[in-house]
């Protein structure tokens, strides 16, 4: 027995219901999508992966030159190659979708947190075990994730035994790092291949319609889009600074910082500000607000300026970063944070027309 | 999700109690007077915050009770009335709300080591009050076991037998939990970020209540891999329907909904395909109105609902709704909530999240 009639469509309960509140915001803006949307892959997304896989290129040369020299020098080099891609791999991090997530490849390039130290223990007991097969970018790529990426290599360059890269040259402990950026550099490829292949995943975010593998339309594309900054921004606050340090009624936990030991843990969130500030200014996502939002812009941006200000300044020591004496300090980046990640999803999600600041559509 | 009609809206006013009843404003006051049935709603309020909200036949707010963060899915007990609203994964906190209104809200915290997945449900004779959870460093799914005749005490937990699971009922017996492996790894150090798309294992699990044991698991076929399924409820004949989220290319078209029973193989609804293309391979919920043998499904991807029914597969109706969220059984149909503050006919200044627990007859 059929109950009621077959596919009556009707029109959203939005033009029914009895309103109790002022009228829903005007829809998006979708003739702006596609240059949005051109900017974000072509200006952003793609060189962004580019730099970061050039970069590793550079640490994984610096490395073999301090393997073949031991020198202090060569060290230095070393250590500067190795910040400068951590700056590279933070400003595109923030995106956390697409090829980057598939195959594990985001893991294989940084595993953090090591919540309880495994991640350490494995890389310690690899570099005292000292075995030559473990000295090849094939060996790593095979083994855990703990032991294949930067935080792997962060320990090698500035963890306890550091100092003896300049006594030996070629040590077990220097040829493996050289074999862990080289893995860095293999793995960033991956992620430049395959944004970089025309008719793959660039064209699929480029052009959402029913040809699209990613988005059927431009709101979903948006979402998406939208979606790397909010979660890129709940990124920094939630899984970065909230790992060390939760507010000032609780105890902090420096060593859980990400890049303490070299004391990149400033310059990495900094970075991820940066890359964030990137794909909302190079983008032009502003342009999808209607002319009567434009201040949620100018809030967004003023955010941006803010913290790009403050982050860098913070002491580089974490474990003197979270002292009483400076606690103040991260307390403010606790609020700055949040709001910024309300502007976001909140504001501009609404301004444009979509409640995506509410729901991803990701699993729920 | 609760499929079993409760107490009515006269009995509802009754146990409520003065102490309840004093506390609406006179316009609540007067929606509960209209109120021919009642759900429960998470939501986000106009100011930011998240409540779980208490809603008349009509879609009008009756009473809200603050939640320290955002919900998700709930449970609900039609022998002690009382209602549980779940965080949202990776959230660590659940509430019991008593609509009543004689007991002030409990507020439990998982256990070290996992999180809830945003789903749960009472034994029927709400003794017991089961959760899907992630004992996340082992990449294990869970489901926690809470005494409800006291404090909510933790008092064990059974596998789920797969990764990332999400919604879960219980059989109208009691003897079987029923279990949606989504098949998706997440851990709280990643947020909401999926960790497994291109290795998932979405299942669904039949486990002994009594014992934890596995009774059936039924997975997903091969081509079908990254198919996750999500949501469940169980019809009038005991027979499960679940609904799906698809992590596959967008292009595609995977069967969204389908259904079981213990001992039989998963037989998906064949939807039109333009009906497939309007959930956007994204199923939000999914409520069953066993008197009519009707399935509700929403998609706030697609902006859409869609009822089928249940013996035959056929769709009876499709409505355009933007940003569809929750769904239950209502008097007519099916009651359909928005983020957009929809919730039947009535709007309000609020974004109500992804799912609706009916707690009175129908």
């Amino acid at each position: 027995m059929r109950l009621w009639q077959p596919l009556l469509l009707s029109l959203a309960l939005a033009t029914s219901a009895a309103a109790q509140t002022p009228a829903p915001q005007a829809g998006l803006n979708e003739e702006a999508v596609s240059a949005v949307m051109q900017r974000a892959v072509d200006e952003v997304i793609r060189p962004g992966y580019r730099n970061a896989q050039q970069s590793a290129a550079r640490l994984t040369t610096a490395m073999k030159d301090l393997c073949d020299d031991a020198t202090q020098q060569k060290l230095d080099k070393a250590r500067s190659a190795f910040d400068d891609t951590v700056r590279y791999w933070s400003v595109i991090e923030i995106v956390q979708t697409g090829p980057v997530i598939q195959d594990n490849l985001f893991e294989h390039i940084l595993f953090y947190p090591d919540r309880k130290g495994v991640g350490l223990k494995q890389v310690q007991a690899l570099i005292a075990k000292a075995d030559p097969k473990d000295t090849t970018v094939d060996a790593i790529a095979g083994k855990s994730v703990a032991l294949q990426g930067l935080t792997a290599l962060e320990y090698v360059l500035y963890g306890t035994g550091a100092e003896n890269l300049t006594t030996q040259k070629n040590s077990f402990r220097c040829l493996y790092g050289a074999a862990v950026a080289g893995n860095i550099q293999r793995e960033a490829g991956e992620v430049v291949a395959a944004w970089e292949k025309p008719d793959g995943v660039q064209a699929s975010w480029k052009h959402p319609g029913p040809q699209s593998a990613d988005f059927m339309d431009n709101k979903e594309a948006v979402t998406a889009l939208l979606g790397i900054l909010v979660h890129g921004a709940e990124t920094v606050r939630d899984q970065r600074l909230e790992q060390f340090y939760k507010g000032k009624d609780t105890t902090p936990r420096p060593h859980m910082a990400i890049y303490w030991r070299s004391k990149n843990t400033w310059k990495s969130m900094a970075a991820n500000l940066e890359g964030l500030r990137t794909l909302w200014q190079k983008a032009g996502m502003a342009e999808l607000l209607p002319a009567d939002k434009k201040p949620v812009a100018d809030a967004i941006d003023a955010s941006f300026k803010s913290l790009l200000e403050t982050v860098p300044k913070l002491n580089p020591d974490i474990e003197a970063a979270t002292s009483a004496a400076e606690k103040e300090k991260l307390d403010a980046l606790l609020v700055s944070t949040r709001e910024l990640i309300t502007k976001i999803s909140d504001d501009y999600g609404s301004a444009i027309g979509l409640s995506a600041g509410f729901s991803f559509s990701d699993g729920d | 999700m609760w499929n079993s009609s409760a107490i009515d809206r006269r009995s509802f006013v009754k146990a409520a109690g003065l102490t309840f009843l004093a506390t609406l404003q006179p316009r609540a006051l007067m929606a509960l007077e209209r109120a021919d049935a009642v759900y429960a709603s998470g939501m986000r309020t106009a100011n930011g915050t998240y409540a779980i909200a208490t809603v008349s036949e009509r879609g009008e707010i009756i009473d809200q009770v603050a939640l320290p963060a955002r919900a998700h899915g709930m449970a609900f007990s039609q022998k002690t009335g009382r209602t549980v609203a779940f965080a949202r994964r990776p959230g660590t906190y659940a509430m019991i709300f008593d609509p009543r209104g004689k007991n002030e809200p409990i507020t439990i915290a998982a256990a070290e080591g996992r999180h809830f997945y945003g789903h749960g449900a009472f034994s029927p004779d709400g003794r017991l009050l089961y959760a899907s959870e992630n004992a996340f460093d082992a990449n294990r799914g869970v489901i926690g076991l809470y005494d409800a005749t006291s404090r909510f005490e933790r008092i064990g937990e059974f596998e789920t037998y797969g990764v990332g699971p999400h919604d879960m009922t219980v059989s109208d017996d009691g003897r079987m939990l029923i279990v949606a492996n989504g098949g998706i790894e997440t851990h709280p150090d990643f947020g909401r970020t999926k960790l497994n798309l291109s290795s998932m294992q979405p299942s669904l699990t039949l486990i002994d209540a009594a014992t934890g044991s596995l009774i059936e698991k039924h997975s997903l076929p091969s081509q079908w891999a990254q198919l996750s399924t999500r949501h469940v409820d169980v019809d009038a004949s005991g027979r499960i329907w679940f609904a799906c989220q698809y992590e596959g290319h967008r292009n595609d078209l995977p069967p969204l909904v389908g259904s079981f029973a213990k001992g039989e193989d998963l037989r998906f609804v064949d939807l039109p395909e333009e009906t497939t293309r309007r959930l956007a391979n994204y199923v939000g919920a999914i409520a069953i109105k066993r008197a009519e043998g009707l399935v509700g499904v929403t998609s706030p991807k697609g902006g859409a609902s869609v009822t089928i029914d249940a013996r035959t597969g056929r769709v009876l109706r499709e409505e355009i709704v933007p940003d569809a969220a929750g769904i239950a059984a209502a008097k007519s149909g099916f009651a359909v909530s928005s983020y957009e503050g929809e919730f039947l006919s009535t709007r309000s200044d609020v974004a109500w999240d992804q799912h609706i627990v009916r707690i009175a007859a129908i």
